[in-house]
């Protein structure tokens, strides 16, 4: 396998970078940048790096060397700590090419992380998202993801979930064993735990899928109030053609932009009037979907104009309309008499912030977890839902003093879905869990 | 080559495997030779005298209901009968005995002998004959050679067996008979991959010398539960075991002198098995543990001798001795055989197919505890399988199988053929991913039409069987049919009883749902010609199937998720080799095999879970691709 490098930590100036290398000649890379023989695994060592040709010092870091199949990748890796200027980032990575590495794809070392067995599933499907990104954001999300860390964050609840099973279990199994009695309190104080945090996780999905899909931003209004200006400004460059003509759109225009890292997918639609041209009603039907499909409706009114904007009849979006007054470069008075709304100018630039700080409403709103995790899935979303169900299911068992086998026929239903993003549980694990816990056997 | 006798199929070792498989295979009409080394050792107990428990009754259960003989065998010599776990539901429950020992032994010789094509021969077994990967015979020690087109391996813990007690080993298949060496030696020679294990039994005690005023009663069940679906009656006279405990001191004294345990010095290399850990293991690794308890079972109506349960162990005897006297109550008792551990060969099951054929050698078929297996069931439900195996193999008919969606038979024999063992396997109920369907008192409704269409069940049962199944089909509509309405005479004092609201109007089934309801209470509220036609067992059958009705679905649901992946294809020219991260060993098992589909590459014996995953991602990146 080729060494690949490459930068793991995001780009633009921190305290510090991470440059990492994988593949068979990662450590001789490392030895040649910095004259160093020898490394022990997994310990950090504080080195100065050299150009190999001109021998310049590059800069004072911190390296660690994972060896082979004991990283990451499964590869040998190699980590170097580097101060966070980017041009010191692009000076290690330039050496480690001219000493045969080569530049790694998107979501390469996750890739080679994949085939060395070092990953699961749920992994393997972060790391597709994570080469469709449409954000920064989003991408963090889906590495977050491809490393495990949904996998790291649900195997806490499915510890306990196991937890549970095995007291069951064990208590259905080996009846001859003088085995403590059963806590039902305790296992149900479990299965609550597990309950809220699998549901949590599930809840994130809401602001997860903004995330990886995109927040849906649909511009209305009546002819010529600005909606092609203010997608121009949104998009900072000139997409949409803008006209002192009413009537000037015809089509709906989408283009995805990042808003607070967040992507959004901002639709230009044609002003909604009555009107005979067959061009213009059908744009006006278009843009109806639109406004449908949308998780946020912007409904652009001209503040410069004393026009009874309510016409636009648009209640049925009432719920996710936001009101935009353009065009308030053109107020000279006081904003006192104006519609409620954010005032903006699409001219001028005024107010687009608050604008944007609107649209990401939409999606701070929806649960976040604490440490900002978010499941971006469907399916991981569906079984971490199927599972909560079939939690509920066994609680109720629980709580009808049901037999130990119909609680636990919704947890191993449980498990197995969780199973489906982080790994299999076998029966020899759950097995072996009991007999490490209880003293079974004749 | 001249042979001394020519038979069609022929059972290496007549054990409860061997006994199982040779009843099978005579009965469905080729001609069957069992050797064994001792005619007077037929389904010998080698270690405690009981069959069932937890999961093990559901599998003498389903060779019951599949024409196999264990269950009809120790219902005659059983003479302690429980239902474990008579509290907890019915998926659960599971059939236990005691057995007189030396009766179990004489009533399985007397049913072998009552059947015909089935011929007993005494001898010792030293090699396998093979030419062109098919096996022709066996050699016997004497020198005499028996021809043969199938040959099932039963041989328990006969293979390169090895006692332990102290610092003394010895050669022996198990206390008092010689192991079999050369044989050991043929499965290596035919290339068999061959790993070690390792078990134990405890003491055996002079019950004339115990106090068991020392210790707890446990009677047997007032109305046992039989293993057979043929059997009314319990013949034999019900005796008392009795339970007691160890003491702290004990436990001192074991971990002091655990020098003296083959398993400690490191003499043992054999793995034994976690859930029948010696007492040396208990007081180790549950050092906080007070006490441990003990079993005495009675091993017979005609013996003073007693099976100390719980005290397995492979220390000196003088020692064993010494222990025991230490246990309140036997502070008198004298050991009649003390306790050892074993180690012997087992050959990796990932060489066998579904029906327990070796695919290295056609007409081979292992059975029981060479396949890595412990316990008379296991050991028995494997017999079955290779026997009825090897007279369709003889007959040129098709293999016969049971899914692990069916039965525990198909459980064990997945997981063995799939997973391998790297400590004897025992079944347990958790192994079952289907288990609520997986009652043993449905059995017959699982498998005995299967039994039927082989050939293995008689007139007799077959038409008790249907005589059940058309009680159980009238019960399960009267169930769904009958329903207890508000303006009923019952209804109210059915509510009352259960405080709580019932509707409008409710069917029996829903009823009998609902926590707290008695089938005594179900049962009052049928028709009384029904009440009086339903045997016991049919109602708790058709209550059960509704109990668990509910759980089919969302356990299917949660399956299927499962193997969702299964239709993915898999291209026909694709090199396993070049997936990263599989082992050589299992690319080979993926060449050999050539499965069409991801489905398929899942049922290969010996593929690991992450063999699979990394199998699975590697399609779906390919897929993803083109
Ligand atoms: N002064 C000022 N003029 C603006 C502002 N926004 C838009 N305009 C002008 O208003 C006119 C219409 O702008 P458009 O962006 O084409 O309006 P529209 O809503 O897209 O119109 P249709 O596509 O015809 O429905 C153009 O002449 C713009 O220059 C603003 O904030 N201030
Ligand atoms: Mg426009």
């Amino acid at each position: 396998m080729s060494t690949i490098v490459a930068l793991s930590t995001p780009p633009g100036s921190g305290a510090l970078s991470v440059v990492r290398l994988s593949g068979t000649n990662a450590l001789k890379i490392l030895k040649r940048l910095t004259s160093t023989l020898d490394f022990t695994p997994r310990t950090a060592t504080l080195t100065k790096l050299h150009h190999p040709d001109s021998n310049d010092l590059i800069d004072e870091v911190i390296v660690t060397f994972f060896e082979a199949p004991h990283s990451l990748t499964g590869e040998d890796v190699v980590e170097i700590s580097c101060h966070g200027s980017p041009s010191v980032v692009r000076q290690v990575i330039d050496a480690s090419r001219n000493l045969g590495a080569t530049l790694a794809g998107p979501g390469e070392f996750s890739l080679r992380a994949l085939s060395n067995g070092k990953m699961n599933l749920a992994q393997a499907e972060a790391i597709r998202d994570l080469i469709a990104a449409r954000t920064e954001t989003a991408a963090k999300q889906a590495a977050r993801q491809a490393t495990g860390e949904l996998s790291k964050r649900l195997a806490e609840f499915k510890t306990r979930l196991l937890d549970v099973i095995v007291v069951l279990e064990s208590a259905v199994e080996f009846v001859e064993d003088d085995l403590p009695p059963t806590q039902t309190n305790q296992i149900k104080e479990w299965l609550l735990f597990v309950l809220s945090g699998v549901g949590a996780l599930a809840e994130s999905y809401q602001s997860g899928h903004l995330l990886r899909d995109g927040i849906q931003v649909a511009i209305t209004g009546k002819p010529n109030v600005g909606k092609s200006s203010l997608f121009n400004s949104l998009m900072e460059r000139d997409r949409a053609i803008v006209t002192a003509v009413p009537g000037t759109t015809r089509d709906t225009l989408s283009e995805t932009i990042d808003v607070g890292g967040i992507p959004v997918v901002l639709t230009d639609t044609a002003g909604l009037r009555q009107t005979t041209d067959d061009v213009e009603s059908l744009g006006i039907e278009r843009a109806y979907r639109a406004l449908n499909e949308a998780d946020v409706v912007l409904l652009v009114v001209d503040g410069s104009v004393n026009a009874d904007w309510h016409e636009a009849g648009l209640n049925s979006f009432d719920h996710k309309t936001q009101v935009v007054v353009n065009k308030i470069d053109l107020v000279q008075y006081g904003h006192s008499d104006l519609p409620q709304g954010i005032l903006v100018s699409a001219k001028t630039g005024e107010g687009l912030d608050d604008l944007r700080a609107a649209i990401l409403g939409a999606f701070r709103g929806s649960a976040i977890q604490a440490d900002g995790l978010l499941v971006t899935n469907a399916r991981h979303h569906e079984h971490l839902q199927q599972a909560k169900i079939e939690i509920k299911e066994a609680l109720v068992a629980l709580d009808e003093h049901r037999s130990e086998e119909m609680i636990l026929a919704p947890l191993h239903n449980a498990l197995r879905y969780l199973g489906e993003i982080t790994g299999e549980t076998t029966t020899e694990a759950i097995l072996s869990q009991i007999f490490a816990t209880f003293c079974i056997g004749k | 080559m001249g042979y001394d006798e020519t038979f069609d199929v022929l059972v290496i070792g007549a054990g409860h495997a061997g006994c199982e498989a040779a009843a099978s295979a005579a009965r469905l009409g080729v001609s069957t030779a069992l050797v064994t080394l001792n005619l007077d050792l037929v389904g010998q107990m080698s270690c405690n005298p009981a069959i069932g428990g937890i999961a093990k009754g559901h599998i003498v259960r389903e060779i019951d209901a599949l024409g196999g003989i264990m269950g009809r065998v120790i219902d005659r010599t059983g003479i302690q009968f429980r239902l474990l776990n008579r509290s907890r539901g019915p998926a659960v429950q599971s059939p236990r005995a005691q057995a007189d020992r030396s009766l179990y032994r004489s009533e399985m010789r007397r049913v072998l002998e009552g059947l015909s094509g089935l011929y007993l021969r005494q001898g010792k077994v030293v090699d396998l004959i093979v030419r062109e990967n098919k096996v022709r015979g066996v050699v016997l020690e004497d020198g005499r050679e028996f021809s043969a087109k199938a040959v099932i391996v039963a041989t328990g813990t006969f293979l390169n067996g090895l006692i332990h007690t102290g610092k003394r080993t010895y050669s022996a298949g198990r206390a008092g008979e010689p192991a079999s060496i050369e044989l050991a030696e043929s499965f290596k020679k035919l290339g068999f991959p061959v790993g070690r294990l390792k078990t134990g039994t405890p003491p055996r005690l002079d019950g004339r010398t115990i106090d068991w005023s020392a210790f707890e009663p446990q009677p047997g069940d007032v109305t046992p539960v039989p293993f057979s679906f043929s059997t009314d009656i319990l013949s034999q006279r019900q005796i008392q075991c009795h339970i007691g405990y160890t003491t702290q001191s004990v436990h001192e004294c074991i971990r002091r002198n655990l020098s003296e345990s083959p398993l400690y010095s490191g003499k043992i290399r054999g793995i034994g098995p976690r859930y029948c850990p010696s007492i040396e293991d208990k007081v180790v690794k549950f050092a906080e543990k007070e006490r441990h308890q003990l079993f005495l079972e009675p091993e017979g109506h005609d013996t003073n001798e007693v099976y100390l349960n719980g005290f397995s162990t492979s220390l000196p005897a003088e020692l064993q001795q010494e222990l025991v006297h230490m246990i309140p109550g036997l502070d008198e008792a004298q050991i009649i055989r003390p306790g050892y551990a074993i180690e012997y060969d087992f050959v990796d099951p990932r060489e066998l197919g579904p029906d327990l054929q070796t695919s290295r050698v056609s007409g081979l078929f292992h059975a029981g505890q060479i396949n890595g297996t412990t316990g008379y069931e296991e050991a028995a439900c494997q017999g079955l399988i290779a026997g009825i195996n090897a007279a369709l193999h003889v007959q040129g008919r098709t293999a016969f199988r049971v899914t692990r969606n069916e039965s525990y038979i198909g459980v064990l024999v997945e997981d063995l053929i799939k997973q391998g063992v790297d400590e004897p396997y025992r079944i347990f109920t958790s192994r079952a991913e289907n288990r609520l369907s997986l009652r043993y008192d449905n059995a017959d409704e699982r498998l005995s039409e299967k039994g039927r269409r082989l050939g293995l069940v008689g007139d007799v049962d077959w038409d008790r069987y249907n005589a059940r199944q058309h009680r159980l089909n009238r019960l399960r509509s009267a169930l769904d049919e009958i329903s207890l309405k508000r303006a009923d005479v019952r209804y109210a004092a059915v509510a009352a009883v259960l405080n709580c609201e019932l509707g409008d109007k409710v069917t029996l089934a829903q009823l009998a749902k609902r926590p707290g309801v008695t089938s005594e209470l179900i049962k009052s509220l049928l028709p009384e010609d029904l009440q009086r036609e339903m045997g016991e067992t049919d109602l708790s059958t058709a209550l059960a199937d509704s109990l668990y009705a509910g759980y089919k679905n969302s356990y299917q649901a949660s399956i299927d998720r499962l193997f969702h992946h299964d239709g993915l294809r898999i291209p026909k020219r694709m090199s396993f080799g070049g997936i990263s991260g599989l082992s050589n060993e299992i690319v080979e098992r993926l060449e050999r095999a050539k499965p069409m589909t991801f489905g398929e590459a899942r049922r290969i014996p010996g593929l690991t879970p992450a063999a699979l995953s990394a199998l699975l991602v590697y399609l779906a990146a390919n897929q993803h691709a083109a």
